[in-house]
């Protein structure tokens, strides 16, 4: 991270492709929801693969692959691997490539959330189930856009550092920071329990400005302690295990991960 | 002996992965295939033992485009558990969310994902050169929706202010009426639209299946009955007796389970054709109108029609917003949004909506404390991939007869599966 990349010199412009993974399909969506936007971004770019959008074939050569949703095959993780022996850039869009997300859930029980689903097997149109994990643990990542969904124009932002060489710098600090400056009080003060204690900040506290308890979606900061979460939310009168429980929704790897550490 | 292959591997312009493969001997079609490759997704299995609270969450993420109308059909469910009534005020609310849901997901299906077969070029982009003016509306609509659901629902996608009961968070008055006026605007472009996709050329298809909608009297339901109509058999069923209605089944090639009407065996369409086919009737004038200037009239079983009725939707939905924000502006629904108190107990329900691309059913089965014990997801696109494939077969033989090559039949073919509109990660939930 933080490298600053060139591109080769010439009249060509950066040639980018968009993989999209086992996801809902909805950070490319939010990438075509800036509309006006977009057009800007694709008229300094060869945009050269984006199967929802284009029928223009992947090419064998580019510069940026941007990838989307969490690696739940064999064959997805063989399409990442090949991506990062193409690129010169890979930048992971979304909570399902970022930190394995709602797909991730699934990474506890694999066969048994299949059987409970398919019965024995799932159909070979599946292809090789592995469990799900996000795509830095299958290859090098150089810049992560967290969020479920992502924000476009945080996406913009990263293509931009990746493509020129600007600077950037990933958010680490927890969410409480940026949510005290909405100015819409704490949710625990009105009887909800938030992850905002834990959660990587970035997104402007969205949720709990709107009265929703922060679910964690921008994944673990690596500033969190969440042992101090737990005590937060004991004395607010939750049971502790509830933090935990809540933060299975996008963060099953990470804290499976840390668990075996 | 004559043989065409056909095989299109991850299909472009439609959300999810998808192939298709068709082999076409002697005239006859041997093999037909609209090939759902999308990896396990396991959602009804990952919501087991998980709060009620947080299942219209997760379920959101099934799908990018219709997370409102998962979000909404979770939360009918969960309130059927729990017996709660919400307000009008709510209702409304949700019926505005989900119409935003309907000008985001058409918009972006008929213009990025189905315009430019017939346009002649790979993506919508390159109107950019050919037709700036086109292309500035059709985005422009989309952001609306966008626009829309953002403000009901706090964010473009994965809405974050619906919960069970209520909202969390309204905007002002005056963002209504402004809502409003964008909306009276738009509706100009959107009759053109049913006009455009009238124009294109398409193949005389007409669908031997059924056709499923939501109904209800006098009006164009899409979150307010629990009544579902097969239109073309002419039955209704409760959408709380599913199960009983529709059968899902597997199949090898495809990753979602396939679907047919219990009572006649017949595969099925769900989407705007069969709820303009079912109530028609109830279309506001401008959208009938324009729906019937285009030659868009019951019983329409052209699939390719899809198209026009999404169009027509359009016109529909931007005068129902209009109205719903004036209405909400001006205080004349009962009650407020704000989330009504309930009680959590165990029980089985079923949320039903008309998802933008047709009818949507979660079942949910909840414990004591509210936890999920069992859940069953049908959406739109693997009720309607057993009907696709019989269309499919049926153009492709008709092409075939016709002596087209194989790279026209490949086109209609692709044609054919983008007017359904297909959610292929949906369809694997």
């Amino acid at each position: 991270m933080g490298e600053i990349r060139t591109f080769a010199e010439g009249e060509r412009a950066p040639r980018v492709v968009l993989i999209g993974l086992a996801s809902c399909f909805g950070c490319q969506i939010n990438i075509t929801n800036i509309e006006e936007h977009l057009l800007a971004v694709l008229g300094q770019i060869d945009m050269a693969y984006w199967q929802l959008t284009s029928s223009a074939p992947m090419p064998d050569e580019f510069d940026v692959a941007v990838i989307e949703g969490a690696v739940t095959t064999e064959e997805a993780a063989e399409t990442v691997r090949r991506a990062r022996e193409r690129a010169q850039c890979v930048i992971a869009i979304g909570a399902c490539a970022a930190t394995g997300g709602i797909p991730g859930m699934a990474s506890d029980d694999l066969p048994g959330h299949v059987a409970a689903v398919y019965g024995e097997a799932a159909p070979e149109a599946c292809g090789s189930l592995r469990e799900p994990v996000p795509v830095s643990a299958v290859i090098d990542v150089d810049y992560t856009v967290n969020c479920c969904p992502i924000d476009p124009m945080e996406f913009v932002r990263v293509l931009d550092a990746a493509l020129y060489g600007s600077n950037y710098l990933p958010v680490t600090s927890v969410l409480c920071g940026e949510c005290s400056r909405n100015e819409q009080g704490c949710l625990y003060q009105r009887g909800q329990m938030c992850l905002g204690l834990v959660t990587r900040a970035g997104c402007g506290a969205k949720c709990p400005a709107l009265g929703r308890a922060c679910n964690g979606c921008a994944g673990l900061s690596p500033d969190a302690n969440v042992a101090s979460a737990r005590y937060v939310a004991e004395k607010r009168g939750f049971n502790p295990a509830r933090i935990d429980e809540a933060l299975e929704m996008f963060n099953t790897v990470q804290l499976a991960a840390e668990g075996e550490e | 002996m004559a043989s065409t292959r056909i095989s299109v591997d991850h299909l472009a312009r439609v959300e999810g992965h998808g192939d298709i493969r068709l082999v076409i001997e002697d005239g006859a079609v041997t093999t037909c295939e609209m090939a759902v490759v999308e990896s396990a997704r396991l959602f009804e299995s990952m919501v087991r033992g998980r709060l009620f609270s947080e299942v219209p969450y997760i379920a959101s993420r099934v799908c990018g485009i219709c997370s409102a109308s998962h979000v909404v059909t979770d939360l009918r469910a969960i309130e059927h558990v729990f017996g709660v009534e919400v307000t009008d005020r709510t209702e409304a609310l949700r019926e505005l969310l989900v119409y935003g849901s309907y000008l985001q997901n058409h918009a972006t299906h008929l213009f990025v994902f189905a315009a430019p077969d017939f346009l002649g070029h790979k993506s919508v982009f390159p109107l950019a050169d050919d037709n700036p003016e086109l292309l500035q509306k059709a985005l422009g609509l989309k952001a609306l929706g966008n626009e829309l659901c953002t403000l009901v629902g706090g964010r473009s996608i994965h809405p974050i202010t619906a919960v069970v009961g209520g909202f969390t968070h309204e905007i002002s008055a005056d963002e209504y009426r402004r809502l409003a006026e964008a909306m009276d605007e738009a509706r100009a472009f959107a009759c053109e639209a049913v006009d455009l996709f009238r124009d294109f050329d398409t193949v005389d298809v007409q669908t031997e299946g059924d056709l499923l909608a939501m109904v209800a009297s006098g009006t164009y339901p899409v979150c307010t009955s629990d009544t579902a109509r097969f239109v073309r058999s002419g039955y209704d069923f409760n959408a709380q007796d599913v199960d009983e209605a529709i059968e899902e089944y597997p199949v090898g090639h495809s990753a979602a389970f396939l679907a047919r009407a219990r009572k006649t065996g017949m595969p099925y369409m769900t989407a705007a054709l069969a709820r303009v086919n079912a109530s028609w009737d109830a279309l506001c004038k401008e959208a009938r109108y324009a729906a019937a200037k285009a030659g868009l009239r019951p019983p329409e079983y052209n699939p390719f029609a899809n198209n026009i009725a999404q169009a027509v939707e359009l016109v529909d939905v931007l005068d129902r917003c209009a109205a719903l924000c004036r209405r909400l502006a001006a205080g004349e629904f009962a009650g407020s949004s704000e989330p009504v108190s309930f009680e959590v107990r165990a029980g089985v329900g079923v949320g039903f909506t008309e998802a933008p691309r047709g009818a949507l059913f979660h079942k949910l089965e909840l414990d004591g404390e509210g936890r999920v014990v069992r859940a069953s997801i049908m959406t739109p696109t693997a009720q309607n991939i057993a009907n696709l494939e019989a269309d499919m077969r049926q153009l492709a033989e008709k092409m075939a007869a016709a002596d087209y090559d194989a790279d026209m039949i490949t086109l209609e073919v692709e044609k054919l599966v983008r007017a359904y509109d297909p959610c292929l990660s949906c369809s694997v939930h």
